[in-house]
């Protein structure tokens, strides 16, 4: 369950990721197809980072002397990091919700207070989230697999932008 | 971009790395050692950096270099436009003006001018959207013939109704009914933005409708922040929080105004928001000749909460 919420996660972050990085770069009017294809995009890169971060995972649990403590450690970092991502992903997710309201006011506001600020902290968030979740089972694989998770998530965009830079998506 | 950005107070680089003839609308050539120094002497490091990456010729900017480098930080401001609904708020602006000028008998076709359109993002919206009318013809205005060729150039694209020209706005061929800016009026200060509130004093100009920044102690911080999260390019960053920290008091708009206009009431639009201190970004400078201000008013309806006193 732990597992599967961080991938569903994930999933969602990686799309706005894919979002973020081709927003301001169409100046056409309607750009919903250019859109629907960056969020695709992102939710395919994002799932390239879960299946690097499962791979490494597999390997250091098939590798442990103690496959069973360290699944256990794994578990306990996945659930302290949810507590910390799911508040945010629920506060996006009402935001949202309030954005469908067809209100030019509304909707500027919920970008005033929420989607600027909260794009603004997001890698502050990711960073608590693996603090908190190491804290409660320090280790040297916790930690590396931690750290390798937050680098996958802070540096999705990047490689976005370099593919783009190659000029490897449009 | 460095926070101190928020606490300076300009000019802008895309100001200062342009110039043109304002009667012939040549484009002049910009010493690029000459806005080093200007922003040396205002002690605005990070605009000497990004001025220094632009390439030059025979110490000249090149211009294709310049033109390059605003495009794109115009389309990283649509993009701000787009989250901010932008278009949809000059529409919801304009159709109660438009209306009262209707009721009024304005004749046909109704011209709306964008003066210093960029990119033309606002026209586009406008014609894109279809809102307004079939007797409304939309029109952006700039002096920059690239930024113009590429407002065409996507206007073509999507096959729109609308037009752009290089051009000086108060002296079109086809005068425009209602004058309509985004985020301009704060590039003009005291007898500039004087002369540019007075040509709007022509016979055939039956309002005018100016966006710009909302001008708050908090807006500086909010721009810099959303300009560090949304932007990329480091002269749209420097200049839109430059724009945050140059943006006009409404008080100050008004006054302006009404001893540049006389022939029009006008009003700030929009910076109260239910009548509560919730931050705002854009407001207007919202203007219209005296014998449409009932028929405006009655049109509002409830965003007349919005509008300041008119008079």
């Amino acid at each position: 369950m732990i597992a599967v919420l961080l991938w569903l996660l994930a999933t969602v972050d990686s799309a706005f990721i894919g979002y973020r990085e081709a927003a301001g770069r169409n100046a056409l009017i309607d750009k919903t197809a250019y859109y629907r294809h960056a969020l695709i995009r992102g939710a395919l890169f994002g799932q390239v980072a879960v299946l690097i971060a499962g791979v490494i995972t597999a390997l250091a649990l098939v590798s442990s002397s103690d496959a069973r403590a360290l699944f256990s450690n794994l578990e306990l970092v996945g659930a302290r990091m949810l507590i910390v991502y799911v508040p945010y992903a629920l506060i996006i997710l009402i935001t949202f919700c309030v954005r469908a309201f067809p209100s030019v006011d509304i909707r500027s506001i919920t970008s005033v207070l929420i989607f600027g600020p909260f794009t603004f902290i997001r890698p502050v968030v990711v960073l608590a989230g693996a603090v908190w979740g190491i804290v409660a089972a320090p280790g040297a694989i916790t930690i590396a697999l931690t750290a390798l998770i937050v680098t996958l998530m802070l540096g999705l965009g990047g490689a976005l932008s370099w593919f783009r830079s190659r000029r490897l998506i449009s | 971009m460095s926070l101190s950005t928020i606490t300076r107070r300009g000019p802008e680089i895309s100001d200062a790395i342009v110039s043109f003839d304002p009667v012939t609308l040549q484009r002049k050539p910009v010493k690029k050692a000459d806005v080093l120094d200007q922003f040396r002497e205002l002690r605005n490091h990070e605009a000497v950096r990004i001025v220094q990456q632009i390439p030059e010729r025979d110490g000249v900017l090149d211009a294709t270099a310049v033109d390059k480098v605003l495009i794109t930080s115009h389309c990283e401001m649509q993009r701000m436009s787009e989250e901010f609904q932008h278009g949809k708020r000059v529409a919801e602006l304009l159709k109660p003006i438009l209306n009262a000028l209707r009721d009024g008998g304005v004749q046909n076709p109704i011209r709306i001018v964008d003066i210093g359109c960029g990119t033309g993002f606002v026209i586009r919206w406008l014609a894109a959207s279809g809102s307004l009318g079939d007797d409304v013809e939309l029109m952006g205005v700039d002096f920059n013939v690239a930024l113009l060729g590429e407002a065409q150039r996507l206007a073509a694209v999507e096959n729109l109704r609308c037009k752009f020209a290089v051009a000086n706005a108060f002296q079109l061929d086809e005068p425009a009914t209602v004058f309509i800016s985004t985020g301009i009026l704060h590039h003009f200060r005291d007898q500039d933005l004087s002369y540019l509130l007075q040509q709007h004093c022509r016979p055939e100009t039956c309002a005018f409708v100016h966006f710009d920044f909302h001008s708050s102690p908090m807006a500086p911080l909010g721009s810099w922040l959303f300009h560090a999260v949304r932007m990329r390019e480091p002269l749209a960053k420097h200049d839109g929080v430059l724009s945050a920290a140059r943006a006009h008091k409404s008080r100050y708009l008004l006054e302006m105004t009404r001893a540049a206009a006389p022939e029009f009431i006008s009003a700030i639009y929009g910076t109260r928001l239910w009548r509560m201190p919730i931050p705002r970004v854009f407001h207007s400078l919202v203007g219209i000749r005296p014998k449409y201000r009932e028929a405006f008013i009655r049109n509002m309806g409830n965003r007349i909460a919005s509008l300041g006193k008119i008079e």
